[in-house]
């Protein structure tokens, strides 16, 4: 019994941060029907940007974060804008192609600047945690969960109450009937990626805290992020935090099957994606589009 | 497009040093040898020289194989490495754990493939577009990440990180009896191609891409044909996984599972352009040659200044990126499309493929 609540706390403090990876990643996918294959490069983007202001300046990790979701905007803007904004019309292996020709470019540019050691932000409460009938959490997993959460909830609240959010959301529902109504595609489309990239700068700032993290780190997740928000559902944030959570769970309890283990990390999630879109492509809380 | 008489021109001109260049692949290793060494005139092939011959005639096998379920079908295969290691370990688990021959091993590892690619096509082929790309990414990095950690108590079952390998086969002139034999694989990949392109089966794969509930109610049967497009793909990149093992004498998850062909191939089917015969084995031949140089494997090298040497690979990505992002911005037919007369490169050409598809 200890060791189910055990894994169950495991699995949803590791399920925050594929939720702060995939809220980013369905808000690309859902409204610019790109598939974003320079997700997880975005992410790494943040996690270096955190190492760095805290190697550099001592800065408290947590406080590099608006940095990193400020920077990252600036850059998914400048990238959607002058990119790729000009295949978005054409048929989707461009896109998946182009994409993952930014994510080649940023790792391998990453790894000029950064070569590839392992860096890791160390601070003086790393290593502490809240202790809890003999379970411990560690407070930058409990803090992690907590700003996912939190990112997630701001995102939705933009996406409904915002000016910008509401033409976003009518971009999705339909992108000629949008223009119509005066919506320039140009920008709204820009801000959307932007805001996809700067959910990414957060999720790998806080990645920065839980793990050490080289310019290749990045590429798991983009694979992870897919299956998250296909388990969630496409459309909703709600619905890929449900999936971010729920991933957490199952990959806890399939690692912790005898004879697995982390090695298997890729195969237990490429498993439950086609378990999912064989069985219920529309996710567990989504609609089908 | 019709032709104009100087894209005619072109055409032949085109062909023509194709044919050269292919002739001089094929005939040069023949002449060299001890031929050259014997009338004492410099060497024009060495252990470099049949290396890159080699792995461009790979790649020409796995460019043209792709083809046939993303160029031919418009299914976006995005994980056919797994096909290429899956080829590679038949072979390789043959040769070195049952002692087959090679030649005998060699025919299982496209048989393999396909059969697999059958298993996994069935479930992943009724998925579309960004759904079916992604899963099959998937299957690319799985099946890798399986074949390396699965265990059968405590001992690896496919030799495990170490990797296998395999005995050296005895043949009187190794890199030559196998960059005929990858030649030959590429050259079977390109006839099957054209095959496919004259038959019914392949006017039910195009009539799949163009319009998949259309081709269904003329009574395409979509599942058998798309299935099949996808084991014929599997069985042709098998084919050169399985070569490719021998060659290399020794397999592992790195060199077998590389996750970079997966896009490699694409790009070079995109450079040469999709749904034709010869353009991926074309895109196949300028790319590699392409990323042997940036990596500096071909003797001219590049000196940049303020790079220093060991980045160079690492740079050699970057351009790869830069290239498939200006490919796919400016040139979505493939560049080849420039040469075979369909279209000239001008700036208006440039400017129509930019307008077609930006908001």
């Amino acid at each position: 019994m200890g060791d189910f609540v055990q894994l169950l706390i495991i699995g949803l403090l590791g399920g925050g941060i594929y939720a702060a990876v995939g809220v980013g990643f369905g808000l690309v996918w859902g409204v610019l029907n790109i598939v974003n294959l320079a997700h997880g490069a975005l992410v790494i983007i943040g996690a270096y940007l955190t190492w760095q202001t805290f190697t550099a300046w001592g800065l408290d990790p947590f406080l590099t974060l608006p940095i990193d979701a400020v920077a990252l905007f600036v850059l998914g803007y400048a990238v959607q804008r002058g990119v790729i904004n000009r295949i978005i019309r054409a048929p989707l292996l461009f896109t998946f192609l182009l994409t993952f020709g930014l994510n080649l470019i940023a790792v391998n540019v990453l790894l000029l600047v950064f070569k590839s050691d392992f860096r890791s932000v160390t601070t003086s409460y790393s290593g502490a945690g809240l202790e809890l009938g003999g379970i411990v959490l560690p407070y930058i997993r409990l803090a992690a969960l907590g700003i996912a959460l939190l990112m997630a909830a701001a995102l939705a609240a933009l996406l409904s109450r915002s000016r910008i959010g509401l033409a976003i959301q009518a971009m999705a529902a339909d992108r000629d009937a949008a223009q119509l109504v005066g919506i320039d595609l140009r920008h709204a489309y820009a801000v959307t990626y932007g805001l996809g990239a700067a959910c990414a700068g957060v999720a790998g700032g806080l990645i920065a805290m839980i793990q050490a993290i080289t310019p290749t780190a990045g590429e798991p997740y983009t694979l992870q992020a897919f299956v998250v928000v296909i388990l969630g559902g496409l459309g909703r944030v709600s619905a890929t935090v449900v999936g971010g959570l729920a991933f957490g769970l199952i990959e806890a309890f399939g690692q912790s099957i005898p004879g697995s283990g982390s090695v298997f990390a890729n195969a237990i999630a490429f498993g439950v994606m086609v378990l999912v879109l064989v069985t219920r492509q529309q996710g567990l809380m989504g609609r089908l589009r | 497009m019709t032709g104009t008489a100087g894209s005619r021109l072109w055409n032949r001109i085109f062909i023509g040093l194709g044919l050269a260049v292919l002739a001089y692949a094929v005939l040069a290793p023949l002449t060299s040898l001890e031929a050259a060494q014997s009338l004492n005139v410099p060497l024009l092939t060495d252990k470099l020289w049949f290396r890159l011959a080699t792995i461009t005639a790979m790649f020409a096998v796995m460019a043209t194989a792709w083809n046939i379920i993303g160029g031919l079908t418009g299914y976006a295969a995005f994980g056919n490495v797994a096909f290429f290691g899956i080829g590679a370990y038949t072979t390789g688990m043959l040769i070195a754990k049952a002692k087959w021959p090679f030649l005998l091993a060699l025919p299982l590892a496209p048989l393999a493939a396909a059969i697999f690619a059958v298993l996994i096509g069935m479930p992943l082929l009724r998925l579309r577009g960004h759904y079916f790309a992604v899963a099959s990414l998937g299957v690319g990095v799985a099946v890798g990440e399986l074949v390396q950690n699965l265990d059968y108590r405590g001992e690896p079952i496919f030799g495990g990180a170490s990797g296998l390998f395999l005995p050296i086969v005895a043949a009187p002139n190794r890199d030559l009896y196998f960059f005929y034999l990858m030649l030959g694989a590429a050259a079977v990949s390109i006839a099957i191609t054209w095959v496919v392109l004259r038959s019914r089966f392949g006017y039910g794969l195009i009539a799949i891409r163009e319009n998949e509930e259309a081709a269904a109610v003329i009574g395409v049967n979509t599942t058998v044909h798309k299935v099949a497009a996808f084991a014929l793909a599997a069985a042709l990149t098998g084919l050169a996984g399985g070569i490719f093992a021998q060659w290399n004498v020794f397999i592992d998850q790195e060199n077998s599972f590389p996750i970079a062909y997966n896009v490699e191939m694409i790009l070079m089917a995109l450079l040469g352009g999709t749904g034709t015969v010869f353009g991926p084995a074309a895109g196949a031949v300028l790319l590699q040659l392409l990323i042997q140089f940036l990596s500096g494997s071909l003797p001219i090298t590049l000196d940049l200044p303020f790079v220093p040497e060991d980045a160079m690979p690492v740079l050699a990505q970057v351009v790869l990126g830069v290239l498939l992002v200006l490919v796919v911005i400016f040139a979505p037919r493939g560049v080849i499309d420039f040469f075979g007369g369909r279209s000239r490169l001008s700036i208006a050409y440039l400017r129509r493929s930019l307008r077609e598809t930006s908001i």
